[in-house]
């Protein structure tokens, strides 16, 4: 199962900085970013970074207030309608997601959407049920 | 001339014969203090007996009485009658610490309300007024004192109640208010509720006289209000303590508050070395009730720093004037007429695990209103990358410090270690309200 990594940041000057230079000194690369801002003064920043877990412990180590989420990787073509396409299975299997980010993988050829789901496993099960491509973690990762 | 004065012969005694009246009422207060189980311990120890004083300065060596005896002799240690006698009790809020609460008998009720009409009387109010009380009835003293007072001065009451702007509007314009209390804040808000209805309080009422208390405020927002609303401003003063509003007032030469020194003996003291200082200069007011029978309060320790303010007013009365309150010899704070302690909050945020008990409280003026920011560490492992999550955790703060305090924060979660660890006396309030309001 794939991770994303989430981080609790305050909407102040500097605040996204100090986060990135922290994974600038541990060698992270970030594959794919998204900002939720709650307009309450804080938002929560989610990266899929090639390695999760070494993410997590840069920021937690400088006090920064991070967490691993399970996320839900899943194939589309990166073609006009490969989003529409890959929806309606999801949309098929009755699956309900907060947050989405997607990325191509191969120019013109395979993209990725990456979900965030209330119910990881009963996601999954579902999913696989209507026959949805789960993407293997390392693609998710990509090689660094 | 018309009538100058609601009881000459209290508001212009000569010092000679208040400071006797207020030794005959003194003894009096000691003698019904006595009979509390508060103080008939305190008094005994300290071989305090009623008919001691012969001269007012012997008040100075009386103990002093605190909120926090208040607290912990609660409920019922300081009552000095009957619980049948009593026909009121006024309370603070306070669902963690025990609450203030002060109990009135019929004679203290009568007495509160004769305070509030002299004081409605000596800003220029009469019996022809129509006054519109723009204030929350019940436990708060605001609402019913300025009820009784009015109802005694004999001007027509409209008990409006808090809030709802519209139809504090609606009944200014319906019944012709011509003159009507609330907190300086509100006012501001208020008037944007005019504007934005296109109506102009200077013409489209017939306000005459607005009176303003229960919040700190400055002469520049005073003067703000007059010139928003076409009236006059005058300052009440008062605390549920001392029976509530109706223990000072500005007299229509609008220069200090007249404290009713017939009612309170009145000292300034300086809160480190607990002496007194001399007129003019500022310290910690200390009252002493003289004319409350159900729960008197000898040497009471307001917390509120202002001074007297030295000289004869113009207006022939000759209780002292005290100046505006400058701030508090304790921490505490008021936002949107409620009395806030920071250590309220404190105790809130405790009790969330969530949080760290590290917070921050700013005040700030938004919009034309006054709010409390309170800023809250979200602690780190409790973290889980969830915006429901947070957003519930948020709005869970924010309803239990509203109910703790009475008034609504805005709460702001912060990233952890973002607070100043408390190291000792850190500064916790920041206010930035500083005229903000009216400015």
């Amino acid at each position: 199962m794939a991770y994303e990594v989430s981080i609790f940041l305050e909407n102040k000057i500097g605040h996204f900085e100090r986060v990135t230079k922290v994974l600038k000194e541990a060698q992270i690369n970030i594959r794919s970013m998204a900002i939720n801002d709650t307009a309450n003064g804080w938002g929560i920043l989610n990266l899929i970074v090639n390695d999760p877990h070494k993410a997590k412990a840069a920021l937690s180590e400088k006090g920064v207030s991070v967490a691993l989420r399970k996320v839900i990787a899943l194939e589309m073509r990166d073609e006009a309608g490969g989003l529409d396409d890959l929806l309606m299975e999801v949309a098929k299997a009755e699956v309900n997601f907060d947050n989405a980010v997607g990325r191509v993988i191969t120019e013109k050829q395979k993209a990725i959407l990456i979900l965030n789901v209330d119910d990881y496993a009963e996601s999954i099960k579902k999913l696989e049920q209507q026959g949805v491509q789960i993407i293997d973690d390392q693609t998710v990762y990509g090689t660094s | 001339m018309a009538q100058e004065f609601w009881q000459e012969e209290f508001e212009t005694l000569g010092k000679n014969s208040l400071q006797k009246l207020q030794v005959e009422r003194l003894n009096k207060t000691i003698e019904h203090a006595c009979r509390s189980p508060f103080y008939s311990e305190l008094y005994s120890k300290k071989n305090i007996k009623p008919g001691a004083i012969k001269d007012i300065s012997q008040i100075e060596e009386l103990p002093f009485t605190t909120k926090q005896d208040l607290r912990e002799h609660f409920p019922y240690g300081f009552l000095s009658l009957p619980k049948k006698e009593i026909i009121r009790l006024h309370s603070s809020s306070g669902t963690t610490g025990n609450p203030t609460v002060i109990f009135h008998n019929r004679h203290d009720l009568k007495s509160w309300a004769n305070l509030m009409a002299r004081s409605l009387f000596c800003a220029g109010i009469r019996d022809t007024d129509v006054f519109q009380n723009i204030c929350g009835y019940g436990l708060f003293t605001g609402g019913l004192g300025f009820q009784y007072g009015i109802e005694t001065l004999g001007a027509l009451s409209i008990p409006a109640g808090a809030g709802n702007s519209l139809r504090q509007i609606k009944l200014m314009r319906d019944y012709g208010t011509t003159a009507a209390h609330a907190i300086p804040s509100y006012l501001g808000r208020l008037y944007e509720v005019f504007e934005a209805e296109g109506l102009d309080p200077k013409k489209d009422t017939q306000l005459k006289t607005l009176v303003i208390g229960a919040e700190p405020h400055t002469d520049a927002q005073r003067k703000r209000i007059e010139e928003m609303y076409g009236v006059r401003a005058f300052n009440s003063f008062g605390l549920s303590e001392m029976n509530g509003p109706g223990v000072a007032f500005e007299c229509t030469h609008q220069n200090g508050l007249h404290i009713w020194e017939d009612s309170y003996v009145v000292e300034i003291i300086d809160p480190e070395t607990l002496q007194p200082v001399p007129d003019g200069e500022y310290g910690e007011l200390v009252m002493t009730t003289l004319d409350r029978e159900a729960m008197p309060l000898i040497r009471y320790r307001t917390r509120d720093i202002t001074r007297i303010i030295p000289g004869e007013c113009e207006c022939g009365r000759t209780h002292r004037r005290i100046d505006r309150i400058t701030g508090r010899s304790d921490d505490m704070f008021i936002i949107k007429g409620c009395n806030v302690f920071p250590m309220q909050i404190e105790g809130v945020l405790m009790k969330i695990p969530e949080v760290g008990s590290d917070y921050m409280i700013t005040l700030e003026t938004m919009n034309g209103a006054d709010e409390m920011v309170v800023e809250v560490e979200v602690k780190s492992d409790w973290f889980r990358g969830d915006i429901k999550r947070l957003n519930s955790l948020s709005n869970t703060i924010t309803r239990q410090i509203r109910d703790e305090v009475l008034a609504k924060p805005i709460v702001k979660l912060v990233e952890a270690g973002s607070i100043p660890k408390s190291e000792g006396k850190a500064i916790r309030v920041t206010d930035n309200r500083k005229n903000g309001l009216l400015n």
